[in-house]
């Protein structure tokens, strides 16, 4: 600006001594050329009388490469004397943006510029002064606000800036404080702003980038330094925030006296951030550094450390709106971390992430960990292949899947890149263990797929049924629960196990095949699995149920099982005595039961019998079968025995024998699992023998 | 405005009839299973927090079948954050339901032309008022 006028400044004296009493002076320059400043389409015209009425129009001004289009310069107050140029009343028109009166004196004499922009609305006046000083070789400028509009920033920020402001802005706020400037023949060499914002509110369009009520404090200096032809710009900065909201999609965050503070350099190619410290309110301190590429403004490297944050405010501010829709995104979290973070070329390079008494409690109450100590290096792949693993240290004191409690573990994981391994894990489960073998996780190779996929392979070793029925609240049952698990993966949409789960219970086993879960972390999460179980002891099993104890061996099959939220949808089920020699004995009491799922005749005609006199019965078979689809049941009996009418659940064998017939084929599953819990069934009759 | 359950359930009833897809044989949208009828149950449950926000324009209806933030200043800026939360959660039922119902009409490739019709089906059943994406992908009031 200065250079610009003093270039112009002999053509308008020239003009204004040689012109008569009301002259009319018209300059049309298309290019003026500085090292400051450049500029197009420059139409000038000086009229009125004494010359007093200034018009200045300009097409595009570029200042250190930044660009302003369409600027509007009008003054009805021109005077020049003496050396001064002064303008009292001027109207500056900035595109798309209301007029600004602007009041400026020049002093070719003293070398001063003076530029005063005064508003006064209803929300009060609004000063921005900006006063130069020259001389040979240096300058210096102060900008100087009071009360000035935070919407004028957006107004006079240049064209291809405005890409780091939400766009298109929309801003309110007061600004007070000055900025220093100093410069010399090479242009601007230094800067020093020490601002504060009160009220400040921005947002683009959507809203998805906002901010309301801000209050805060910046002090920023930077100085140029390198050669002319490539300078490099070193910079400190603080800033405060004490008050206000801010919405930067998908983070939310009020101002409770969080501190930034970070020095650097910049250069036309990159932003340095050295020594950044971040202050986060109820969360801990961060440092950080970095370099940003110009002119996309993209980050390039960054670094990242904090050693003590805390953890329950780190995942509800921070953290949570990241786990939307995941199994982690009803945490409660408490604890301390320390993280590490090292981003290089634009990719992660090493992420070392340190727990300390670090509990996770999901709030619907699936998963649970308390006591967690861990140190968990991450690093990336080495791009030469001889990169080595690293291993995470991780120890959790006591967790609880479900509503089942997980002793105190041991995790060695081991990381190669995005590959997690975990050779063996043990997991004290109630009296027994569940070991983990050859656990693997890799995010998917095909890129049609999203997320991860993992697998591995264990064992159970013997829990207690008793102990396993209270934990999960239960009917309380004997005997202990063991089994091999064989190859069991997740492929991102279905948890699937190849082969089968060999459990043994009840003195029996129990084999789970073709065992699928759709959807495992969905809102619609099915299962799907055939069950068979050989020589459950009926003895034990009955003897849990309280159903009247029966002695024996059963064989159950369960085919085309599919389950919906843990509920029965559809399954093929099927009871039958087992194969072999082996008492038979059905107790008076379970007769009853189980003819009282026909109703009260069975009991009744047992009472009216000599039979009550006997305790137990003997019997050679028994057999039951019930189909489930939308939600009825198709009831049978022993297949091999079939009946004219009704079907043949206890076949009679020894002395005495008893024989159950059941009649009523078709059930609703719901209802028969309720009459089971009451065992009070209308129509099935016992036939004595 | 009416009771916003009351709504729902006679968007569901009207958008749960048979509805024949082109180029197939009639696809049974009204099919339900008990994964369809917890989807459903909690996609009710949760319009009653969503219909507020519906009507003031601060989501509207996509035209793939689901949900979007149209215009998040309408909300106060501490509410942004959860009705992002209740738009993926949403959406989520919605991917869910448009493929179990595939899947029970054991044509699991028929999710495509499934949702298409839901996604014309929840805009002619919005009240005025409510925005949507038209066929361009721009946002419309009802």
């Amino acid at each position: 600006m200065i250079k610009l006028l003093v270039i112009i400044l002999p053509v308008f004296l020239a003009a204004t001594f040689s012109a008569h009493a009301d002259p009319a002076i018209t300059l049309s320059v298309d290019d003026v050329r500085s090292p400051v400043l450049n500029a197009k389409g420059i139409q000038a015209s000086l009229t009125g009388p004494k010359a007093s009425l200034l018009e200045v129009q300009l097409g595009e001004v570029a200042v250190q490469r930044k660009v302003w289009r369409d600027l509007r310069f009008s003054c009805h107050k021109f005077q020049v004397a003496d050396g001064l140029i002064r303008c009292d009343e001027g109207v500056l028109r900035l595109a798309s943006s209301a007029p600004l009166p602007v009041s400026f004196r020049f002093s070719s004499r003293h070398k001063t510029l003076d530029i005063k922009i005064r508003t006064a609305s209803n929300e009060g006046s609004e000063d921005w002064r900006l006063s130069v000083q020259w001389g040979k070789p240096i300058w210096e400028g102060m900008l100087t606000i009071a009360n000035g509009g935070a919407a004028r920033i957006a107004e006079f920020v240049p064209i291809g800036e405005k890409e780091i402001l939400p766009t298109p802005v929309t801003g309110k706020g007061k600004i007070n404080g000055a900025i220093k400037l100093h410069g010399d023949a090479g242009g601007l060499a230094g800067i020093e702003a020490d601002l504060a914002v009160d009220g400040l509110s921005f947002s683009d369009a959507s809203g998805l980038h906002a901010g309301e009520d801000i209050s805060g404090q910046i002090n920023a200096k930077a100085q140029r330094e390198g050669s002319e032809k490539a300078p490099l710009w070193k910079w400190q900065a603080d800033a405060s925030w004490p008050r206000g909201e801010v919405f930067w999609q998908p983070l939310y965050f009020a101002g409770q006296g969080q501190r930034l503070s970070a020095s650097g350099e910049l250069n036309e190619n990159i932003i340095r951030i050295l020594d950044g410290k971040l202050v986060l309110s109820g969360i801990g301190e961060v440092d950080l550094s970095g370099v940003i590429e110009r002119p996309a403004n993209t980050v390039r490297d960054f670094d990242l450390s904090a050693d003590n944050l805390e953890l329950s405010m780190l995942f509800s501010r921070v953290l949570k709106p990241f786990f939307v829709n995941t199994p982690f995104a009803e945490l409660k979290a408490a604890g301390h971390a320390g993280i590490k973070w090292r981003y290089r070329n634009s990719a992660h390079e090493l992420l070392h992430i340190n727990l300390r008494d670090v509990s996770v409690e999901d709030e619907r109450e699936r998963f649970a960990f308390r006591g967690v100590n861990a140190r968990i290096p991450w690093e990336v792949q080495g791009a030469d292949k001889i990169h080595e693993p690293t291993k995470a240290d991780i120890h959790i004191q006591g967790s609880e899947l479900g509503r089942i409690p997980i002793g105190q573990l041991h995790i060695p994981l081991v990381m190669d890149g995005l590959n997690f391994n975990i050779p063996r894990l043990t997991m004290p489960v109630l009296d027994g263990e569940l070991t983990l073998e050859n656990f693997s996780a890799s995010p998917q190779a095909d890129g049609k797929l999203q997320g991860w996929r993992w697998q591995f392979s264990g064992g159970l070793s013997p829990v207690s049924m008793q102990k396993l029925t209270e934990a999960l609240g239960t009917q309380p049952m004997q005997g202990t629960l063991s089994g091999e698990i064989p190859v069991v993966s997740y492929n991102g949409s279905t948890v699937e196990v190849q082969g089968a789960l060999l459990f043994k219970v009840f003195d029996g086993t129990v084999l789970l095949w073709n065992l699928k879960v759709l959807d495992p972390f969905g809102p619609a999460a099915s299962l799907m699995a055939d069950v068979d179980m050989r020589n459950l002891d009926l003895d034990l099993l009955t003897g849990t149920f309280s159903f009247g104890k029966i002695q024996g061996r059963v064989d159950v099959a369960v085919h085309d099982l599919e389950l919906f939220n843990w509920k029965p949808v559809k399954f093929d089920a099927s009871l039958m005595s087992s194969p072999g020699n082996y008492p038979r004995r059905i107790s008076q009491a379970a007769v009853q039961n189980i003819s009282s799922l026909g109703g009260f005749g069975a009991a009744a005609a047992i009472q009216r019998s000599f039979l009550h006199f006997f305790d137990d019965f003997g019997y050679s078979k028994i057999g039951w079968s019930c189909s489930l689809r939308n939600g009825t049941c198709r009831m049978g009996g022993i297949e091999s025995e079939p009946l004219q009418h009704g079907y043949l659940i206890v076949k009679g064998g020894g002395i005495p024998a008893i024989t159950v017939i059941g009649y009523n084929r078709e059930v609703d599953w719901w209802e028969l699992v309720s009459r089971l819990q009451r065992i009070t069934h209308p129509d099935a009759k016992p036939v004595f023998q | 405005m009416g009771n916003p359950v009351v709504l729902f359930r006679l968007m569901l009833l009207t958008l749960l009839s048979l509805m024949p897809l082109p180029g197939y044989t009639q696809a049974n949208i009204e099919i339900d299973t008990p994964a369809i009828a917890s989807l459903k149950q909690s996609m009710q449950q949760r319009h009653n927090q969503l219909e507020p926000y519906y009507a003031k324009g601060a989501i509207g209806l996509t035209r793939d079948g689901l949900v979007a933030m149209h215009d998040a200043t309408a909300l106060p800026l501490s509410a942004r954050q959860p009705v992002n939360a209740l738009i993926a959660a949403e959406n989520q039922d919605r991917n869910a339901l448009y493929r179990e119902i595939a899947r029970a009409n054991s044509h699991p490739e028929w999710e495509a032309d499934i949702r298409s019709i839901f996604g014309q089906r929840w805009i002619e059943l919005a009240r005025s008022g409510w925005w949507y994406q038209n066929a361009s992908g721009s946002w419309v009031r009802k």
